[in-house]
């Protein structure tokens, strides 16, 4: 660190920068050089990180101070964090819990019938409905139907939520630009951000007992994609028709929903579709978060090292994942309006 | 000329190879590394007594312990499995006994502690806590719920059965089971924050108990007969009982332990007492260490312990840090 000492001593911060701390942490490179009877030497041009700075110029943090700093910031807002997001979350919990419930309390002979129902009225194609059906009967072959039926209620309440927020905030994207530039960095962070690295803070704030947690985990991860594709699908309508909708003396409202969000439902549709698939792509993170359903299956495969346990419940959220997926591409090819033969 | 020169150059060339050879007689290394506490500091710490000492190539493999008992089953490698915590993996009792793997010694020489703990503001603020008859009879107190272990962890069907057995599930304790290790200690460390209530399963020693003092519940002494159908999801008659001592233990694969004696003797004498590593890391916790610095601190500070471990050539290269 002879280098950096020079640097301070020609700036002139000598006596600002204090003593060197004799106290400090050694480190196993250090012990090492020890053994071998020599100082250590690093190299002669060290990178200018807070830990180098900090050996020639005790008062410049060291990066640990740097997390540390964080994690005393975080517990310090914790109080107000609290008071403002649990009334908001709360909702969340009671939905889930409620889902949970009817799930399990329905038996098996009102809910599958509902659930094919469902999917006929959806999708009005029968490969479609006669597979629903199959898939659900054979989770429920092995054993996996109540677990299957927890999923599968998370996934409604997740997906709901995140396509009755996610497609106002499309459409708020999509008429600003400013908008736009300021919300696509923030859809990046939630794709990319570990989940545990904000799950973790969460808990703090909310037990983990409460459902809202796994369900905060699952919404802010799928609701992007259903934002990105509806402000896509209404950035890209056709703008002739548009200009057509404005000769005949459409208001913006009229515009938005005659016009817009008709031709751009292709899009939004795949957004849905999209939100679904990673809701599923989710569901063993949450379960991480003490979720239930097929998730806690595939996790105590992995810990007991029982590959078919975590075989069969990974094949099962496939299964939902493909019900899901037909389901919904079907009922999008019916409402498709872009695709209507004259 | 040439032939002579030739020959001088190979005589030269063999005896620089087997001194090298010789001095290189270690090889490489892999062991195992945990991500919790106090198997960091282990890794940290036989890592470098293998390199300066016996001058091995070491690396570190990051895994936990099933990954890594089913790993050397089938592959035999890492070579050494550091604080495999015998109570909670399944897999071991079968490796032992077919021969792939070999425990050589148990690392936490104390043994891992086990049970159910309650925070110490809150024991103080109510005595009867300390004990489960207390905890039974006033379950409003340490919050109506009991924070057990993950799905897949050995604890968890020893806990509902104990919660059973001790009349918990009945006075309205909530069985909560947790998704994961992290959400148990998080909790810990939320209700510690806000002074709230908790009660659960936890073990030591590791840096949140000694972060966050508890104090472990009494239940009594540790009756084994009952302890294996406890340990089952489906036993009929759970009993009450103690916890056990955890035998937390170093392995070896077999291949390794037959190809290099010298570190297999390390390993076999490394081990630590419980208040040698919970004061570690304390130490760590409060100083905001890496574990690599706390191992560093172990190294300083108990210089008798570790001399003792090494052979003898091993000393003399390590003397300077052993004055």
């Amino acid at each position: 660190m002879a280098f950096y000492n020079k640097l301070f001593s020609a700036l002139g911060l000598g006596d600002w920068c204090g003593t060197s701390d004799d106290n400090a942490p050694l480190s196993l490179a250090d012990l090492a050089a020890q053994a071998g009877g020599e100082k250590a030497s690093g190299p002669f041009f060290p990178i200018p990180s807070f830990d180098n700075l900090h050996e020639s110029c005790n008062r410049i943090w060291q990066s640990r101070d740097v997390t540390n700093g964080i994690e005393e910031g975080f517990l310090a807002a914790k109080p107000v964090l609290k008071i403002v997001l649990d009334p908001i979350t709360q909702p969340l919990s009671w939905m889930l819990d409620s889902a949970l419930w009817l799930f399990e309390v329905m038996p098996w002979f009102i809910m599958v019938p509902l659930l094919v129902a469902i999917s006929w009225y959806a999708s009005r194609s029968r490969p479609v409905t006669i597979f629903v059906a199959v898939a659900i009967m054979l989770l429920a072959l092995v054993d996996h139907y109540d677990v299957a039926m927890q999923t599968l209620s998370i996934i409604f309440v997740c997906t709901t939520i995140s396509v009755l927020f996610g497609v106002p905030i499309g459409i708020a994207m999509s008429k600003s630009d400013r908008l736009q530039k300021s919300v696509v960095p923030l859809l990046d962070l939630l794709q990319t951000l570990p989940t545990f690295v904000y799950l973790i803070p969460l808990i703090f704030l909310f037990s983990v007992t409460e459902s809202k947690l796994y369900g905060i985990a699952i919404i802010l991860y799928a609701i992007v994609p259903v934002i990105r594709l509806t402000d896509l699908g209404i950035r890209l309508v056709d703008r002739d028709v548009i200009e057509a909708a404005n000769a005949f003396g459409m208001n913006g409202r009229q515009k938005l929903l005659r016009v817009q969000l008709p031709l751009a439902l292709p899009n939004i549709m795949a957004g849905i579709n999209q939100t679904i698939m990673m809701s599923l792509a989710m569901v063993v993170i949450a379960s991480l978060v003490s979720a239930p359903g097929l998730g806690v299956n595939v996790l105590r495969g992995i810990r007991n090292l029982e590959l078919g346990v975590g075989i069969v419940a990974g094949i099962g959220i496939v299964l939902l994942a493909v019900i899901l997926d037909r389901v919904s591409k079907a009922a999008l090819a019916r409402v498709d309006k872009t695709q209507v033969k004259h | 000329m040439f032939k002579i020169s030739t020959g001088i150059g190979c005589v030269f060339a063999a005896a620089i190879t087997v001194s090298v050879a010789q001095a290189n007689e270690c090889g490489e290394v892999s062991i195992m590394q945990g991500d919790w506490g106090s198997a960091q500091i282990v890794t940290a710490v036989s890592k470098f007594l293998m390199e300066e000492g016996y001058g091995c190539e070491v690396t570190t493999v990051p895994l936990s312990s099933n990954p890594a008992l089913a790993s050397v089953s089938e592959t035999g490698e890492p070579d050494i499995l550091t604080e495999i915590w015998t109570n909670g993996a399944p897999a071991y009792e079968g490796l032992v006994e077919s021969g792939a793997i070999i425990p050589v010694t148990e690392v936490l020489s104390d043994g891992g502690v086990e049970g159910f703990f309650v925070p110490n503001y809150l024991v103080e603020k109510h005595p009867e806590l300390a004990t489960l008859e207390g905890i039974t009879a006033n379950p409003e107190l340490v919050g109506n719920r009991f924070h057990n272990c993950p799905e897949g962890w050995t604890c968890l069907n020893v806990s509902t059965n104990l919660l059973k057995a001790g009349g918990l599930i009945d006075a309205g304790i909530d069985n909560f089971v947790h998704g994961s290790g992290e959400t148990l200690a998080a909790s810990i460390a939320s209700a510690y924050e806000n002074k709230e209530p908790w009660f659960g399963f936890y073990w030591g020693p590791t840096s949140v108990l000694g972060k966050y003092p508890m104090t472990l519940v009494e239940m009594g002494e540790h009756k084994p007969d009952v302890w294996a159908c406890n340990s089952t999801a489906e036993c009929e008659t759970p009993a009450m009982s103690g916890f056990p001592r955890s035998l937390v233990v170093t392995v070896l694969a077999k291949e390794f332990m037959a190809e290099n004696q010298a570190i297999s003797s390390l390993m076999t004498n490394l081990s630590f007492t419980n208040s040698q590593m919970s004061k570690t890391l304390a130490w760590v916790e409060d100083n905001d260490a890496s574990y690599d610095e706390g191992a560093v601190h172990f190294l300083t500070t108990y210089k008798d312990m570790w001399g003792a471990w090494l052979n003898d050539a091993a000393r003399d290269k390590l003397s300077a840090l052993l004055k």
